[in-house]
């Protein structure tokens, strides 16, 4: 069977031409790229989930939260922790209990609720510890009593005891957030996901869910003029597809990938540059003190020393971090110069220890959440550790059933990693007694440690509070229930026509961010 | 007819109910505790037990299934007890997104497709019938994902012809946006459907009515187009009603690796942070969706075929 087709009226030239004109328009760039057109793009790793900072959920709420309200401080940009004023005129600590704050005189809400008073502060830290609220935010707070309102744009915050993360995360982070007391009281107490009154110097515009995020400049900021017309935030979870949005200059900034750092380090597209820095994550390995198996302090030792944290950090991290000596991170009090195990394995010393163990033939399973990072991580410990003859069952687990192992009483092994905020006493939180099995998984028990975080964190003395951490680690190490491994890094590219302004862990504070 | 039609779309309301208990049990079977992982590591007790209670956590499984299908009568899916919002609100927002992306790719690999398969049946055992059956098996055999990569790579960051991420705003700006994941999603579908379009038209251009068609002396185009095709496309119907699962299945990576939002995105999402509402709202749509198209399907086919009316 033949089938006959009429021939299209196309000649040659025709072709030709058609083929000649449709090449020359494909190699016109045909989609908008990031232009300098007063907007900047930028990847938040998820999407907004409230503008109420009382339910906010971290850093990505946070991220557009801290662009359009205003703190008494805020946190600095640059590579050391710091804060700098922001709707505070004056604040200072009138005793170990008592701070003082005068406000700005020009600073006022969107949608007519008018100049920010004492009373907005009073109200936007009162209704964080109110128990009607029900705000997960409410331990950032500590101690805090309740704010005494003095004059118009004056007030004294008052403490139950002396609270020295008050200055690192409770006024400068998420809790630090001042909301409009008669927008918000009008709503009903409780904001939602669009803005009830903003003051900062960009307002929320525009959001659409799991697409972007807008804000624009506030026309009525008196402050320091803001340098974008308006600020895109897209969220994107996946690390890969960010780095494909900058390298297709479609996005300004994105945090990258550890096992992208040495592409970028080579050439970064677009003119665009790297900025590496440090995080304040911490990974490790945790040992349940509560298991059968796991009684014997010479045998936690003997793992402790078995594990090589520079094969992992090469294996999982391509080299692109550095081993921690702790659970608190560099740049921030109680870092720890040394751990009391060394990074490197010792072989020798672990099979002394495991043979002064007595325990032969053991046989353990190891916890991992299923991401690649962890499970070469875990991959690297179970060679290492059968080099003393004890034997690693590998148990992958989904996030979800993951992070609900904190009952989970035949846990052994574990291998964790926590985020953390800008103060030593966000770390110590989770691993004191009354965290046993809730977010301990270690069942880390220590009446000094216990002591030690809660004298640390009403101490006000740097110095003192540095000593402080640094032993409540060396209580941790010690128990043998846990081998430190990193503090991970934040690796950062950004275009060649904006001037990032990140925290020295490499989050944005888009209200400092600047054009090149 | 109308029977017909009636008996169709009864057995996918009882489909939608088993998937949807299915689903309901499932999602509480896997481990994790929703309100811990929905809450964060700092929330107090008192906190957990609102949510708890808020969700209805505190029920047995049967009395909170029983629960939901009441509110499901009512036309109401529940709130995202997190954000405040109305499910409904929550999934229908991301629905569109997902649904431009499937019916582009169907769109464009069955127009692609039935014309590759036409013309390699019209050219039997050519050369043009050999490079068609090349590409087609090439297009089944490239998984989506990898398509998806090597097409952002060429067409977005080298080329930059294309956007790599998100979905644009406007009619075109939207349709630019969909050219890759599209492309990516549909491209198998090109493939398959050329074979299935070829394998049946061979076929029917064998039987004795396109024998009288020839006869009555009708053009090979009228005969193909009118008379071949409509009996050939049957199982492409079929196969594109039954695909629409695939499809909704291959949108949650493209969504991921495009950045788009979408159904399968939220529906990930959702899953990881155990947030019960929201799963079942997206589940409970796009079993809907398959199961409403796979009866529009048999009902197309139906009407095509009267011989699938009375099941002979």
């Amino acid at each position: 069977m033949r089938l006959e087709w009429k021939k299209a009226p196309v000649g040659r030239r025709s072709f030709l031409k058609g083929a000649t004109a449709l090449g020359a328009a494909s190699m016109l760039p045909m989609r908008a790229m990031a232009q300098d057109d007063g907007v900047l793009r930028i990847r938040n790793y998820g999407d907004l989930s409230t503008m109420d900072p009382a339910h906010s959920v971290g850093v990505v709420d946070e991220t557009i939260h801290a662009s359009v309200y205003n703190k008494l401080i805020q946190y600095t940009p640059g590579t050391e922790w710091g804060w700098q004023m922001d709707a505070a005129a004056m604040i200072e600590q009138g005793d170990a209990t008592h701070i003082n704050f005068a406000l700005r005189d020009d600073i006022g809400f969107t949608n007519g609720h008018g100049a920010m008073t004492a009373e907005d502060v009073k109200f936007s830290f009162e209704r964080i510890i109110a128990d009607a609220t029900g705000s997960p935010n409410k331990p950032d707070m500590g101690p805090l009593s309740h704010v005494e309102v003095t004059g118009e744009r004056e007030g004294t915050i008052v403490l139950k005891d002396p609270f020295a993360p008050l200055w690192t995360i409770a006024l400068p982070y998420i809790t630090g957030n001042i909301v409009s007391k008669a927008a918000t009281e009008a709503a009903g107490g409780r904001i939602g996901i669009d803005p009830v009154a903003e003051s900062g110097p960009y307002l929320r515009t525009s959001w659409v869910a799991k697409e972007k995020t807008v804000l624009t400049r506030n026309p009525d900021w008196k402050g320091e003029a803001p340098a974008w017309d308006s600020i895109e935030i897209l969220p994107i979870d996946d690390e890969s597809t960010a780095e494909i949005a900058f390298d297709s200059d479609e996005i300004d900034l994105t945090r990258v990938s550890l096992g992208s750092v040495e592409r970028y380090r080579a050439d970064v597209p677009n003119g665009g540059t790297l900025v590496e820095n440090p995080s304040l994550f911490y990974v490790w390995l945790g040992m349940n003190l509560d298991h059968p198996k796991l009684q014997n302090q010479k045998l936690r030792q003997a793992i402790q020393y078995a594990i090589d944290v520079p094969s992992i950090l090469q294996a999982a991290y391509f080299g692109a971090v550095e081993p921690s000596t702790g659970i608190i991170a560099p740049g921030l009090a109680g870092n720890r110069p040394a751990s009391l195990v060394p990074a490197a394995a010792d072989f020798a010393k672990a099979a002394e220890l495991l043979a002064e163990s007595g325990e032969t033939n053991v046989s353990l399973t190891l916890d991992v959440l299923n991401k690649t990072e962890f499970t070469t991580t875990a991959q690297v410990i179970q060679a290492t550790l059968a080099q003393i003859g004890i034997t690693l069952e590998i148990n992958l687990l989904e996030s979800g059933a993951f992070w609900s192992s904190g009952d989970n009483e035949d846990l052994q092994l574990v291998l964790n990693r926590f985020s953390m905020a800008p103060d030593p006493s966000y770390a110590t939180a989770w691993f004191t007694t009354e965290q046993a099995g809730i977010w301990n998984w270690e069942r880390f028990r220590n009446d000094e440690f216990d002591q030690l975080h809660a004298a640390a964190s009403a101490e006000t003395d740097v110095a003192k509070r540095d000593e402080m951490y640094r032993r409540a680690q060396d209580l941790m190490e010690e128990s043998g229930a846990y081998r430190f491994i990193t503090h991970e890094a934040t690796p950062v590219v950004h275009s060649s026509r904006i001037t990032p302004a990140l925290r020295p862990d490499g989050l944005p504070l888009l209200r400092y961010f600047g054009k090149a | 007819m109308l029977q017909f039609t009636l008996k169709r779309f009864a057995l996918a309301a009882l489909i939608l109910v088993v998937a949807v208990t299915v689903m309901f049990l499932m999602i509480r079977a896997v481990p994790g505790d929703p309100v811990s992982i929905m809450l964060g590591p700092r929330a107090t007790p008192e906190l957990k037990a609102r949510l708890i209670s808020e969700m209805g956590l505190d029920r047995s499984i049967p009395e909170q299934l029983m629960l939901y299908f009441g509110g499901l009568l009512r036309g109401d899916l529940g709130v995202d007890v997190f954000s405040g919002r109305e499910v409904t609100t929550i999934v229908f927002e991301q629905l569109p997104h997902t649904l431009r992306l499937i019916f582009s790719a169907i769109l464009w690999s069955a127009v692609l497709g039935i014309g590759l398969g036409c013309y390699a049946a019209a050219h039997p055992n050519t050369w043009i019938d050999r490079v068609a059956a090349t590409l087609s098996v090439s297009f089944i055999a490239a998984p989506a994902f990898v398509v998806a990569l090597l097409s952002l790579l060429l067409f977005a960051v080298h080329l930059q012809w294309f956007p790599a991420i998100g979905v644009g705003d406007g009619f075109w700006d939207t349709a630019w946006h969909l050219v890759l994941p599209s492309f990516a999603i549909g491209l198998s579908w090109v493939g398959y459907i050329a074979r299935l379009v070829r394998a049946s038209m061979l076929e029917v251009m064998g039987e004795s009515h396109i024998r009288t068609a020839r006869a009555f002396g009708l053009s090979e185009r009228r005969i193909i187009g009118i008379y071949a095709l409509r009996i050939a496309i049957l199982p492409v119907v079929t196969v594109i009603g039954v695909g629409m699962g695939f499809l909704l299945s291959s949108a949650v990576f493209t969504e991921i690796v495009f950045a788009r939002p979408g159904l399968g995105k939220l529906v990930i999402d959702s899953i990881t942070t155990r947030n019960y509402p929201i799963v079942m709202g997206a589940v409970l749509v796009s079993t809907a969706l398959f199961v409403i198209s796979t009866a529009i399907a048999d009902l197309i086919n139906a009407i095509l075929d009267p011989r699938a009316r009375s099941g002979t």
